[in-house]
């Protein structure tokens, strides 16, 4: 796969309102310029109008957001290809655990407090399968909740984290993580329980190697448990690259969608990160080094994806909010549901991909993202 | 008797040319990548930081054998000529076993040998192609002196001969299928690199802009961005209604890219006027810093 020139220009993404309102301006001035005139695409109905700033606007109880209740994010139904027809609504809650108990959560949302039941088949995630009673007043948590219902947790995760990128420095059994020049080195340790099936995975654990981890997030220190990538053990500068993404028509490609933890307060909570962003605007998240996929056709912050995922056949439609620097550097197979084609073609935020029916410590989904209207 | 002659001395140009060929390929993928990473393939059996001296390696011998071949293939430097023969077979015989080595435990993996045609992955066609081409080598040591032949039957028989061995190496050679999807094959808008000075160029010269020209007020986008295959401009301008923005779609295409635009009333809130306004500087090709 030939690489693409990265431009270093820099300018603000994923920077929460500025970056949404750059957004929905952009697809307001592209409706009007009539719609993506003649680029065979829909041309028709389909731009999305979004409202002021791209937030969404909120659901019926506070803290809670749903695809549906913010234009920018909207379910997949009205899809060209009608892939979400049947397709399971999931919504989610992300606060921080007020108090918990065998039967309720209490969380801390943004918008206020939620009182949310655990039923029987609700599960837990926090490192593994855990109980209710185990997570810790204090934690970060994101609630799936049960589809049709908005006081029912169908799984919790609990300071879930991860780190994809590379090492750049290492020592003491810890090591450091660059995710991109514009997000900030993430402290990684592995755990003991876990070291064994990440050697294996990783038997290369030394500066500009390539790692993706998923693990329990411990403050500004993320306790790596499960190896995230197929990728074998590589350095960034010189992996090798065979065929990749498929392509089944202009605009829509399939591969390997994956998520990231969001960089900090102010970015989107939903969105997703490119790898193709064009070069004329720069890359400006990632290094170098990194070259842009070649298959994946050219967009800009702003543009709008429509993400269906092929496992649960949920599809929404999210920004693109920066470019996805990490991602850049995989070219891996998603298995969650069958083979996947090499490489990966976005990556969500947490809630953007819980929300499309994805299990965060399973790492990905296969996906088919065509580019939207 | 004479076939046989002339079969033994038509691999060399043979071998000279697939050499020669080889060797371009691949430094025309790293010349348009500008990057070595993406001729490793051919290199992936060796340890990572192996690979890239092992990519230069094989380049170099493929250039200095298809040289050599050439150059001893007549009577000055005849002397070396068995020499780089042996050299040539030896280097086939190698790359056999190499691609399958690379067909057991990379199978994933093209074998890079012509470069980017060569990214499907290895089967026993490349393999068998890397041994005729090594008995091909070990044949011609004893064919003597490249001579033109005689105008007639004799140049027709060598004519004959070297389009028959070339046919069998293409039969062999799966990058042939690739090679020829690739001579009928414009690559797509939406993956084309496109430069946005072009654009504003095209732009500057289409019948839209004259049109709209009267109601632009600063001379640089205040906002610009490419999504597949065009470009969105965003100038900020004024009509007789109040506060406009003007916005221009461009189609990245050679020539005559289509153009269209739009007059939009300045919505209330964020002006994208905002951003050059906080960084009023364009960058070096006279763009506007909004993107």
């Amino acid at each position: 796969m030939d690489g693409r020139p990265a431009g270093a220009l820099c300018c603000g993404r994923c920077g929460g309102p500025a970056a949404a309102a750059r957004a929905a301006r952009r697809q307001r001035f592209r409706a009007a310029v009539s719609a993506r005139p003649g680029d065979g695409l829909s041309a028709t109905p389909g731009v999305v109008p979004v409202g002021r700033a791209g937030q969404p606007r909120r659901a019926g109880h506070p803290g809670e957001t749903s695809p549906a209740a913010g234009p920018a994010y909207q379910d997949g139904a009205g899809h060209p290809g009608g892939w979400a027809r049947n397709a399971t609504r999931f919504r989610t809650v992300t606060g921080t655990l007020l108090d918990t108990s065998p039967q309720i959560l209490v969380v801390a949302t943004d918008q206020g407090e939620r009182r949310l039941a655990l039923i029987p088949a609700t599960s837990v995630w926090r490192g593994g399968p855990a109980e209710a009673t185990g997570l810790r007043p204090g934690e970060r948590v994101l609630i799936r909740l049960v589809p049709g219902r908005r006081d029912a947790a169908d799984k919790v995760w609990a300071s879930i984290g991860r780190a994809a990128g590379t090492i750049s420095a290492s020592g003491d059994g810890q090591f450091v993580v660059d995710e991109g020049t514009t997000r900030r080195r993430q402290a990684v340790v592995i755990a003991p329980a876990a070291a064994n099936r990440i050697r294996v995975r990783f038997p290369q654990l030394e500066p500009g190697s390539v790692i993706d981890m998923i693990g329990l997030r411990r403050g500004d220190l993320l306790e790596a448990l499960i190896p995230s990538t197929s990728q074998p053990a590589c350095l960034a500068s010189k992996a090798t690259r065979g065929p990749a993404v498929a392509r089944t028509a202009a605009g829509t490609f399939s591969g390997s969608v994956t998520w990231h933890e969001p960089a900090g307060p102010g970015e989107e909570p939903r969105g997703a990160a490119y790898p193709a962003i064009d070069p004329a605007a720069g890359c400006a998240e990632a290094t170098p080094s990194a070259p842009c996929p070649a298959e994946l056709p050219y967009l800009a912050v702003g543009s709008m994806l429509s993400v269906h995922n092929e496992c649960t056949g949920a599809t929404r439609v999210l920004p693109v909010t920066c470019c996805a620097a990490a991602a850049r550097l995989f070219h891996d197979r998603c298995l969650t549901c069958g083979t996947s084609p090499r490489g990966r073609v976005a990556d969500l935020t947490l809630a953007s991909f819980v929300e499309l029916g994805g299990d965060p410590e399973r790492a990905c989904f296969n996906a088919t993202v065509s580019v939207w209207p | 008797m004479t076939v046989v002659r002339a079969v033994e001395q038509m691999q060399v140009p043979l071998l000279a040319l697939v050499l020669l060929g080889g060797c371009a390929a691949k430094m025309s993928r790293v010349l348009r990548a500008r990057s070595m990473l993406v001729v490793l393939d051919a290199t992936s059996l060796f340890p990572p930081r192996l690979r890239r001296p092992a990519t230069m390696a094989v380049c170099f011998t493929e250039l200095c054998l298809g040289v050599g071949m050439l150059a001893t293939s007549g009577r000055p430097w005849h002397g070396w000529a068995a020499g780089f023969r042996l050299a040539t077979g030896l280097f086939f015989l190698i790359a056999m076993c190499a691609v399958v080595e690379l067909r057991q435990f990379r199978p994933d993996l093209g074998c890079g040998c012509l470069g980017s045609l060569s990214s499907k992955p290895a089967g026993l066609r490349t393999v068998l192609r890397a041994g005729l081409l090594a008995a091909a080598a070990l044949a011609s040591i004893y064919g003597g002196e490249l001579t033109l032949p005689p105008a007639g039957p004799a140049a027709a028989l060598d004519l004959g001969i070297l389009v028959a061995e070339f046919l069998l190496v293409a039969t062999l050679s799966p990058e042939v299928s690739e090679l020829l999807a690739r001579l009928g094959y414009a690559e797509p808008c939406e993956l084309r690199v496109a430069p946005p000075h072009r654009a504003l160029a095209s732009l500057r010269r289409s019948r839209a802009w004259r049109r709209h020209a009267r109601l632009v007020t600063r001379r640089l986008p205040v906002d610009m961005w490419r999504e597949l295959c065009w470009w969105y401009v965003v100038y900020p301008g004024r009509d007789g209604a109040g506060e406009c923005d003007i916005v221009f779609a461009v189609e990245i295409r050679p020539r005559r890219p289509a153009i269209r635009a739009a007059v939009l009333p300045r919505a209330a809130g964020p002006s994208p006027e905002d951003a050059p306004a906080r960084a009023p500087t364009a960058t070096a090709e006279g763009l506007s810093p909004a993107f």
